[in-house]
């Protein structure tokens, strides 16, 4: 059996002290398999986000034990972390996903510039983000820049990009929630497709209970703590 | 690299202005640098490009020929000075002449009674005076060729002046400058001044022994004779009255765009990155290194500069390819536009000091809130 992509053990976040401490996230237990789709469905400030952040070495808890791939990620230093960003896992985020002024190949290809000089694949690079445009039906808007695509295919984009790195488990958070549903469906429908086909896990944070059903499992999460 | 050349690329005209600010700013300054030195060459080009490396002055004379008078005691101690090769007497003044006949102006003669002392040390054309009455004139006002009639006053004996040949930057006190020998200079005294006595000399131009070191000779006449002010070529040129003044107002306008530059420079590119905070901290959440974010900052900031940079010394080489500036001599100096294009990229990055401390700053948490900007 391979490392699960996710093990997080007595996770806390708390923000604050004394009297104004706020949990954030209080997580006794999750694991998510090597290729599991996780929806995570809670209601506003019960932690989704801050479970991603967590997850993705984007912040660091404050008690409890995090490994991703079967890497412990609770002692890495900042710049380790950076690294880690980078190299193992895939952000679609909530808000800002792209930058405007790079067309969408050059924000897939900027991944690969990300590390500096010595940590770049060039050609391979190259290779891989013109085939994920193709997979993700942008091949004809690989040139254009955010602004000139439609919130769907920006979505598509941040997508690309969030598979770059060929990450172990990618972090969605609320990817739909600027689509209408029709689309919504069809993205998620997408990231399902695309994480089957690579074996990847996935955690798609969502308020949707409609779109929890193509993943292979939902978590739900209320005041920080996984009710289920 | 890609970063900061795909910004620019999408973004041209904005960093354009900033280049076209920068080279602008570059060639005020070379501009301005070359109008001192110019200026300068004007007021001491004579004693700067003459051929004494050591001049005297009598103490009282402020290092002016005009207003130094060196006495017959003077004169015999410093041709006793040890170390001393050959000293050459000098008498110089401002006079009206008419050039070919043309209309009156000022023009300052400078005689010795020595050719090879106090004489321009290079020709650019024609050839040095030999006989009495033959001059070599600054280059900016005479030609070879020319005759300078010095106008007399009284009953005053007109002389005349053939231009044999002429030097660059030999100006003295931004006049037009002969210089020829002493006996003519004399000429010139009495066709002013008929009833004069005696023709003062006004310095010395010494030479000194091979191997003695000019500076160490000046030392050693002041020494020998405490009335006399001696000094090298260089310090004469340096310290006489008005130079320093000229240098230090010019210093006071490069310290102000010594400031400028960085504040420009440093205030785009600090606007620059607060508008894209938010695809920093996208990037940064991402996983980029700060090191590869502040290496497309300082990049942008040198690739822009040094466009500047060019496009000033660009317009510097063509504003002084004339070589003249009404009568001022604007030349064009590669190592000042060299040095003044490497202290531009310097200021630029120490301009954007700003900016760089903010991208190091980026908390890559503020992605998932959107926030950071
Ligand atoms: N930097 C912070 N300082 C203090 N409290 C914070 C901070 N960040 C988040 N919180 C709090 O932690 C809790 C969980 O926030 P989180 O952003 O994870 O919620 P969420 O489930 O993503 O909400 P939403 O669905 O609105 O995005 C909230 O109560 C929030 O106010
Ligand atoms: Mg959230």
């Amino acid at each position: 059996m391979t490392d699960p992509a996710l093990q997080m053990t007595g996770v806390r976040k708390v923000y604050g002290s004394g009297d104004q401490e706020v949990v954030a996230l209080d997580c006794d237990e999750l694991t998510i398999a090597e290729d599991e789709i996780v929806a995570l469905v809670g209601p506003s400030g019960s932690g989704k986000t801050t479970l991603c952040s967590i997850a993705g070495g984007l912040l660091q808890a404050t008690e409890g034990t995090v490994e991703v791939g079967g890497r412990d990620i609770t002692e890495l230093s900042a710049s380790e972390l950076t690294d880690f960003r980078r190299t193992a896992v895939g952000f679609v985020f909530q808000t800002v996903n792209l930058v405007p002024f790079l067309t969408a190949r050059e924000n897939l290809l900027v991944v690969d510039e990300l590390g500096g000089r010595r940590s770049r694949n060039g050609a391979k690079a190259k290779e891989r983000a013109d085939q994920l445009l193709d997979e993700l039906g942008l091949t004809d808007r690989a040139g254009n820049l955010s602004s000139e695509l439609s919130g769907g295919q920006r979505q598509r984009v941040a997508i690309g990009r969030a598979l770059m790195n060929d990450p172990a488990l990618v972090l969605f958070d609320e990817p739909t929630s600027a689509l209408d549903s029709k689309l919504g469906d069809q993205v998620v429908k997408l990231i399902r497709d695309e994480m089957k086909s690579r074996g990847t896990a996935a955690i798609i944070v969502t308020h949707d209970d409609r779109i929890t059903h193509y993943a292979d499992r939902t978590v739900h999460i209320e005041d920080g703590r996984i009710t289920d | 690299m890609f970063l900061a050349f795909h910004e620019i690329r999408r973004g041209p005209v904005r960093f354009s202005l900033l280049a076209l600010a920068i080279g602008l700013l570059l060639f005020l300054v070379l501009f301005q640098q070359a109008i001192q030195n110019g200026l300068i060459t004007s007021f001491v080009g004579a004693l700067r490009n003459q051929s004494a490396p050591v001049v005297v002055f009598s103490l009282d004379g402020q290092r002016t020929l005009q207003g130094s008078t060196v006495s017959d005691d003077i004169d015999a101690k410093v041709r006793e000075v040890e170390g001393v090769d050959a000293v050459a007497r000098a008498g110089q003044g401002t006079f009206t002449v008419t050039i070919g006949g043309g209309d009156a102006t000022d023009a300052s003669i400078l005689g010795t009674d020595d050719p090879g002392l106090g004489r321009p040390s290079e020709l650019s054309g024609g050839r040095r005076a030999e006989a009495e009455g033959e001059a070599v004139g600054s280059e900016a006002d005479f030609e070879v060729g020319d005759e300078v009639s010095v106008v007399a006053s009284g009953d005053g004996e007109a002389v005349v002046l053939t231009v044999v040949g002429v030097a660059r930057d030999v100006q003295l006190s931004v006049e037009p400058t002969l210089f020829t020998d002493l006996a003519t200079y004399e000429a010139s005294v009495r066709a002013v001044n008929p009833q004069a006595p005696v023709v003062p000399v006004n310095g010395l131009f010494v030479r000194p022994a091979d191997g003695v070191d000019p500076a160490e000779l000046a030392d050693r006449i002041n020494e020998a004779a405490p009335d006399a002010d001696a000094v090298t070529r260089e310090e004469a040129a340096r310290t006489a009255p008005g130079v320093a003044q000229i240098r230090q107002s010019f210093q006071i306008i490069f310290a102000l765009y010594g400031m400028v530059v960085p504040l420009v420079t440093g205030l785009f590119f600090l606007i620059v990155t607060l508008q894209k905070a938010r695809s920093l901290t996208l990037l940064r959440a991402i996983g980029a290194r700060t090191g590869v974010l502040a290496t497309a900052l300082v990049t942008q900031v040198l690739a822009v500069t040094f466009l500047g940079v060019i496009v000033g010394i660009g317009l510097y080489r063509l504003v002084t390819s004339g070589g003249e500036l009404s009568s001022l001599t604007v030349r064009f100096d590669p190592a000042l536009a060299i040095g003044w294009g490497i202290g531009f990229l310097v200021l630029a990055v120490v301009g954007s000091l700003a900016s760089l401390r903010r991208v190091l700053r980026i908390d890559p948490m503020d992605a998932t809130t959107g926030a950071g900007t």
